[in-house]
């Protein structure tokens, strides 16, 4: 009766370790945490005060030590144990060995010398899915008893959750550097894109030499505003690339049209004004990670009373971004020098822009990107968007004259 | 964050630890550090007073088993006193309580521990 008792007691204790084990081993701890706290839950549980852990190394045939207990000023980068393909083939798995197991598997001869520091008397190899994971050493137990029968089960169990521990730590670890890398090359990727799509915004204003950087600032004006307008980082990133391809269009228009000073023809005028349908056809074919790019461009030169063109939508049939990128272009052709005109002042743009204000600008857009210019000039505001852009100027942005913009 | 703590004191040639708490993850380590500095400093008449704690468990029977294991080695006098019932019968399962002296508060282990060289 009393054996049956402690025998209850017994299994009622085993238990309760694989319990502790268990909730250590899919704890949220780091995987060194995880692997002592489990190590101290075995020698609590079987009463053995050393115990090492080790994991495997296929490439190197080698188990590399991870965590040890109870065993003091322990060089863990020095301890490994060699095992070949052959000699892990001969381990059983999951199974506790003596040394006398050992006897007739080469590994106990070739890594005695470290066993025998490690005071190790069972040697539990770790298979998980049949591919070997690691390896527990456990010294003796407290006062020389040996190990019973019933604690060599429990090690059976231990060693398969243990096992399975180090294999999902393993692909864990497998998968975060894949997830790096992944990272990596989506960063490469992301430059090389932009990296073109500067190059392309480079080659549309190098059409014409009083357009150098005009695609620049058109994105950067268009950044400024949508930015006030409180977009989502992913739409900003959108109407900057919309903003550097706006002109792609130009690309095959007839340079000697572009740079043409004296006034236009009314045939050269339709040439011209063919540049958005054209910039919509090329980037229409482009899969962007931003939406609405072509529609941008494709609409950049309608006008808010349904006058602009190629479709002379309405200002209600009109996106937040179209009317950005339109207010954005204007003002920039309005601010530089051109073959037809010198660069307006401010006060004149502004002029320019209260008269155009819900005919061909959008309202909001045009009291937006003013009152944020207004707040840069009054040195309301640290990060200038604007100013930096207008004076590049040899004579500064206040010069006047000119007639109105050709965008 | 660890639901333990320990704070530790010595009177003459006897230490006495008083751990706190949950004896149930690897913070208690500390344990096994502060009787191992104990031994180190030559004190032989180590004493565990269990009143604040709480739980024990397979991590914290682990961290007894290696001051057990150190003051053996050390032929020191490993004492646990104010133990309650559960707390004595964790150590009587695993077999542990025959390697400590067991006292019911720490009165009388320092009557035991005075009468030993």
């Amino acid at each position: 009766m009393k054996d049956k008792k402690l025998h209850l007691k017994r299994l009622m204790f085993s238990i309760a370790s694989l319990v502790d084990l268990g909730q250590e081993a899919t704890s949220s701890k780091d995987l060194m945490s995880k692997m002592k706290a489990a190590l101290f839950v075995i020698t609590g549980t079987l009463s053995v005060p050393t115990a090492a852990l080790f994991v495997y190394q296929p490439k190197r045939h080698e188990l590399d030590l991870v965590v040890a207990k109870g065993h003091r000023d322990i060089d863990a980068e020095a301890i490994r144990l060699g095992a070949t393909a052959i000699q892990v083939k001969q381990f059983r798995m999951n199974d506790p060995h003596t040394f006398r197991d050992l006897s007739a598997n080469s590994f106990f001869e070739q890594n005695k010398t470290v066993l025998t520091n490690l005071q190790a008397r069972i040697f539990l190899p770790l298979f998980a899915k049949g591919t070997f994971v690691g390896a527990i050493t456990l010294g003796k137990k407290i006062g020389g008893a040996p190990y019973r029968q019933g604690e060599k089960d429990v090690l059976r169990v231990i060693a398969h959750q243990m096992a399975i521990t180090l294999h999902n730590a393993h692909l864990f670890l497998e998968l975060s550097k894949k997830a790096t890398e992944n990272r990596r090359l989506y960063r490469n990727m992301q430059r090389i894109y932009n990296d073109t799509i500067q190059a392309f915004a480079a080659a549309i204003d190098a059409k014409d030499g009083y357009t150098k950087d005009h695609s620049y600032r058109v994105a950067s004006y268009s950044v400024a505003i949508a930015k006030e307008l409180g977009w989502k980082k992913k739409d900003i990133e959108g109407i900057y690339v919309a903003g550097l391809l706006h002109d792609i269009g130009k690309i095959i228009i007839d340079t000697g049209l572009i740079r043409k000073g004296e006034k236009l023809t009314a045939g050269e005028i339709n040439e011209i004004r063919k540049h958005p349908e054209i910039s919509y056809d090329i980037l229409s074919k482009v899969k962007f990670p931003w939406k609405d790019i072509d529609n941008f461009v494709r609409h950049h030169h309608e006008r808010m009373d349904g006058k602009g063109y190629p479709d002379a939508l309405m200002s209600r049939e009109l996106s937040e971004g179209v009317k950005i990128l339109s207010l954005a272009d204007a003002f920039d052709a309005m601010t530089t020098d051109r073959p037809y005109r010198h660069k307006l002042g401010l006060d004149r743009t502004f002029q320019e822009f209260i008269e155009c204000c819900g005919t061909q600008f959008d309202e909001k857009i045009t009291g937006t990107f003013f009152n944020l210019l207004l707040r840069e000039l009054s040195g309301e505001v640290m990060e200038l968007q604007i100013l930096p852009l207008l004076n590049n100027g040899d004579e500064g942005y206040l010069a006047d004259g000119g007639t109105v913009a050709r965008t | 964050m660890s639901n333990f703590s320990l704070s530790s004191r010595s009177s003459g040639d006897i230490a006495v630890m008083m751990p706190k708490g949950y004896i149930n993850d690897i913070a208690a380590e500390c344990l096994e550090q502060e009787n191992e500095q104990f031994l180190g400093h030559g004190m032989k008449k180590l004493v565990v007073n269990f009143s604040d704690v709480k739980f024990i468990n397979t991590i914290g029977l682990s961290v007894f088993l290696g001051m057990m294991q150190k003051t053996l080695e050390n032929n020191s006098i490993l004492c646990f006193t104010n133990m309650k019932k559960d707390h004595q019968a964790i150590f009587e399962i695993a077999g542990l309580i025959k390697h400590v002296k067991v006292f019911k508060d720490e009165k009388d282990a320092f009557i035991y521990l005075d009468g030993r060289p």
